[in-house]
């Protein structure tokens, strides 16, 4: 049973193409994350999906209905704002029943439908308030409430945690992972922010100028990013780049050098590339180690030591700036000279195109 | 009726089902409205550019040209009207700014009972024009009238302030700043207040006197409220009726006539045509005065 | 020094505050007091007897109870006009404010046209006339929702600028239909800029003295301005019930004055912030 499916979505403000062909399967029950910088078209996308935005090509299917034309509340959708939309002159009862009284719900069921939500978001006791009266988290709860009482296929999520300090925001991450859990719904949520889609998504969908860069699983993304953005757009720190020129070729690896590598062996898929070529080298600021030698040598620029590990700011020979996040406390001298090793396995191969180079 | 929302130019590239889905802000909101506005307003300003061409009985018309127009330039008691609304327009539009502005800073200083004060200034504008028109015009009586007697009591003979020819004008301008001139206040009394308390205190450790901080920071700051209280006093200088007519009716002779007044005289005498060549000038001399003055302003503003 | 200089100051602007505001209205109460004879002399004196009384049923009765006639007549007038201005206005300054269309631009030019080109008063009557409205007051209803739209669509476009799309988009997904969004998200919010158009609006409606000049003569349907229009020559000598009847007609802004004096203001000063 399919939750969610876009084929070849487009959208278009008369030349300027936001959303380039977007195709998505998304199963029921999944939890989705669209993230992205800001304009990427990822809120675009969800407003689409949510019937705010026209669709300028392609289709949207809902629960198995050509979605298209349909009006919002034909969709089976529910959404949460990032600014709550919250009714200002309503209760929160009344926010929350707005929906079911515009259907013509009877009011008994609705009264039901309405406490029943309130307490699975433990909000009993804010339900004759109205919205002026609440903090910023129990805003928040009501929004998500207001979503729940309409039993949707899909929830959307417009970058809905972005408003709350950062403690409340760790807070109702974990909830929101919790009501996933607990209601067994499809979940479609935008963020800019990394940690909300590892933390929150079965599935992360990156996206970069209106168009998918890699759909998978946190872990995947993390481990095995399809292209150069995903490789910098995930993981924090930024993952470490360098110019490299191809030495060498094997079966199933190749041996890169530059002005600040010594010859290194990294597995890669090697089909079209050819000695000379130039590529790029990615290697994650936690797959460096220190060593008594090793493939590259960085000059000590900054320090932060935060005991269970120790950042350091490099500079390698051709002036590049990189990154070392090293285990434990290390006592490092600005300007000293620090040799640095890594595993071939963890380091990753983008050619011209900056697509990565994977063993299959 | 429009049912799409604008999406722009669409290729439609792609056999998608077009959206057909309806705005939520829909066209016909603006119906009801525009019926009214349309037919009660716009109709008759579009006719009054034909009508203002021809000799007019309501029942039928002949076209005759710019005759009425060369009338309105012609006959003296006409030049007067249109040299009059000019005049009342700019003086009481100037006092208003003036004015306006020095109570507004005077309303906004640690002055003592400024509830008050801010109260009595503003009150008249909210009563009739006619009824203020008709207290002056007993208070401006030339023997009886309290505003003489009183200069009496100073020892100074007062003017016949509505009964000489060359004042009478002048006195109905002042009665319209004295009931105007609340509005123009509180339009400055807004546009002071909006000021951050920022800059005069950036301006008094610069050694800035009170003086210096009116000129330099309060002035050009709420240059927006000038630019309202301007526009808002001339235009309605230019169209003023009522108080003219509750005062002098234009009199004594034509001495206290604007377009609008001729208008309505003109109208009462049955010379349609006419009347409606005065619209058309009234119209003509608002546009050719207010949009060149508030470009002006809008203009310097960009300068800054 | 600052001290005693702030407060001369104080002292010159109540004493000349008083002076030039407040006696004519002394002025106009203190006659609706006075006898005819007392009243002729014009001048600024205590009354010499109470006659408020009498002068005022006089008014009242005169010309067969006209000015209760045209109470009522201004009190209908300006009920229904702002009704209509309210709604309308708003549901203009909503979707102009929420949807820009190639249209936009013609819109708001006509808008501003309106605030300042003065009615085509002939061609009107004209009109007026065509359709069989002339001289009715449900006629002079729909040209007081007509000169007073203008200025309502701008107040009520400002507000409306401020009320975040969210909440319409929102209420679009919980099932709301355009009127929905209207009558029951937006309209609700607009209360404190409704209660600004109507305060601001009937005091215009009420005191408007030209267009029911113009467009509703004859004594039968008079508004209380055209009373005071009419008395004028009646009560030439009758200056204590001319001023009575100019105090009987101030009440009702003085009212609006005391209860809504902050909405007034807010209205009538909103636009010289912005410019």
């Amino acid at each position: 049973m399919a939750g969610l499916e876009l084929k070849s979505l487009r959208k278009s403000y008369g030349e300027v193409e936001v959303i380039n062909g977007v195709d998505l399967s998304v199963t029921h029950g999944e939890f989705v994350v669209f993230v992205g910088p800001s304009g990427c078209g990822k809120s675009t996308l969800l407003r689409m999906i949510a019937g705010l935005e026209d669709i300028s090509g392609g289709e949207l299917w809902i629960a198995d209905k050509l979605c298209n034309a349909v009006e919002p509340r034909d969709r089976g959708i529910a959404m949460v704002f990032q600014n709550y939309a919250l009714y200002p002159h309503m209760t929160v009862y009344d926010n929350v029943g707005f929906g079911l009284k515009l259907a013509g719900t009877p009011k008994d069921v609705r009264d039901a439908k309405i406490r029943d939500a309130a307490r699975i978001l433990q909000m009993e006791h804010l339900l004759e308030r109205k919205p002026s009266q609440l903090s910023g988290g129990q805003r928040q709860r009501v929004a998500i409430g207001r979503a729940i009482v309409r039993k949707p296929e899909v929830f959307l999520f417009d970058e809905p945690l972005s408003n709350l300090d950062a403690a409340l925001r760790v807070d109702m991450r974990m909830e929101l992972a919790k009501l996933h859990h607990d209601l067994g719904a499809t979940m479609i949520y935008v963020t800019h922010d990394q940690i909300e889609a590892m933390t929150l998504a079965d599935k992360i969908v990156v996206l970069n100028g209106g168009v998918v860069q890699q759909v998978g699983a946190p872990i995947e993304l993390y481990q095995r990013p399809a292209n150069l953005f995903v490789a910098g757009f995930i993981g924090s720190p930024r993952m470490n780049f360098a110019t490299v020129t191809i030495q060498s070729l094997a079966a199933a690896s190749l041996t890169v050098s530059s002005e600040d590598f010594e010859a290194t062996v990294v597995p890669a898929d090697i089909a079209g590339l050819k000695v000379g070529d130039t590529v790029t080298l990615g290697v994650r600021p936690h797959a460096l180690a220190t060593a008594t030698s090793g493939a590259l040598v960085g000059q000590v620029v900054l320090v932060e030591r935060l005991g269970n590990e120790t950042n350091v700011s490099l500079r390698l020979r051709s002036g590049a700036s990189w990154l070392a996040v090293l285990d434990g406390d290390h006592q490092l001298r600005i300007g000293q000279d620090v040799p640095l090793r890594f595993e071939p396995e963890l380091a990753a191969i983008f050619d011209g195109d900056g697509r990565a180079r994977y063993l299959a | 009726m429009v049912a799409i929302t604008d999406s722009g130019s669409d290729e439609g590239v792609t056999a998608a089902p077009r959206s057909m889905r309806r705005s939520p802000y829909p066209g016909w909101f603006f119906l009801p409205a525009a019926i009214i506005y349309g037919v009660l307003f716009l109709v008759p300003t579009f006719a009054s550019l034909y009508f203002s061409l021809t000799r007019w009985t309501l029942f039928n018309s002949t076209f005759i040209g710019l005759d009425n127009f060369a009338q309105f330039l012609r006959e003296p008691f006409l030049i007067k009207g249109l040299v009059n609304t000019v005049f009342y327009a700019a003086i009481t539009s100037g006092l208003k700014v003036v004015l306006g502005l020095l109570l507004a800073v005077l309303l906004t200083s640690q002055i003592a009972a400024r509830g008050y004060l801010r109260s009595v200034v503003f009150f008249p504008v909210l009563v009739s024009t006619v009824g203020v028109g008709i207290t002056f015009t007993v208070l401006m009586h030339p023997t009886n009238g309290m505003i003489n007697e009183g200069l009496a009591l100073l020892g100074v003979k007062g003017p016949g302030w509505l009964t000489n020819p060359n004042l009478a004008l002048f006195s109905v301008a002042l009665v319209d700043v004295w009931k105007g001139v609340g509005l123009a206040t509180v339009i400055y009394i807004a546009g002071i207040v909006a000021i951050p308390k920022d800059y005069y205190e950036a301006a008094r450790i610069d050694g800035a006197t009170r003086f210096q901080n009116f000129l330099y920071v309060t002035l050009p700051l709420c240059r927006p409220a000038t630019v309202t209280v301007v526009t808002l006093s001339f235009i309605g200088g230019l169209r003023t009726f009522d108080l003219i007519w509750a005062m002098t009716r234009g009199g004594p002779g034509f001495a206290s006539d604007t377009v609008a007044s001729v208008i309505y005289k003109q109208y009462q005498a049955g010379f349609y045509g006419l009347s409606t060549a005065g619209n058309v000038v009234l119209f003509i001399l608002i546009a050719v005065l207010v949009v060149p003055l508030t470009m002006l302003l809008n203009r310097k503003e960009g300068h800054e | 020094m600052s001290f005693i200089r702030r407060h001369w100051l104080s002292a010159v602007a109540i004493l000349a505050s008083g002076v030039v505001f407040l006696v004519p209205f002394a002025f106009i109460v203190l006659t609706a007091f006075k006898d005819q004879k007392q009243s002729a002399l014009l001048d600024f004196s205590w009354p010499a007897g109470n006659y408020l009384w009498s002068n005022i049923v006089e008014v009242v009765t005169t010309r067969n109870w006209m000015l209760l006639t045209a109470f009522i007549n201004s009190s209908i007038l300006t009920v229904a006009s702002v009704t209509l201005l309210v709604i309308f206005a708003a549901m203009v300054g909503f979707v102009l404010q929420r949807r820009k269309t190639r249209f936009s631009g013609l819109i708001e030019f006509l808008i501003l046209a309106g605030l300042m080109i003065p009615p085509a008063v002939v061609p009107t009557i004209w009109l007026l006339q065509g359709v069989g409205l002339f001289g009715k007051l449900h006629g002079l209803v729909l040209i007081e929702v007509a000169y007073g739209l203008p200025f309502s669509i701008l107040l009520y476009r400002a507000f409306i600028s401020t009320i975040p799309r969210e909440l319409d988009e929102a209420a679009i997904i919980d099932g709301a239909r355009p009127f929905d969004v209207f009558f029951r998200i937006i309209l609700p919010l607009l209360w404190p800029v409704t209660v600004t158009n109507i305060v601001v609006q009937s005091v215009a409606i009420f005191n408007d003295f030209t267009n029911p000049l113009y467009y509703l003569p004859g004594n039968a349907n008079a508004t209380v301005q055209l009373t005071l229009y009419n008395f004028q020559s009646q009560f030439q000598t009758s200056y204590n019930l001319l001023f009575t009847n100019i105090a009987l007609i101030t009440i009702p802004p003085l009212l609006v004055f005391l209860f809504f004096n902050r909405q007034i203001v807010a209205g009538m000063t909103a636009g010289a912030v912005k410019g």
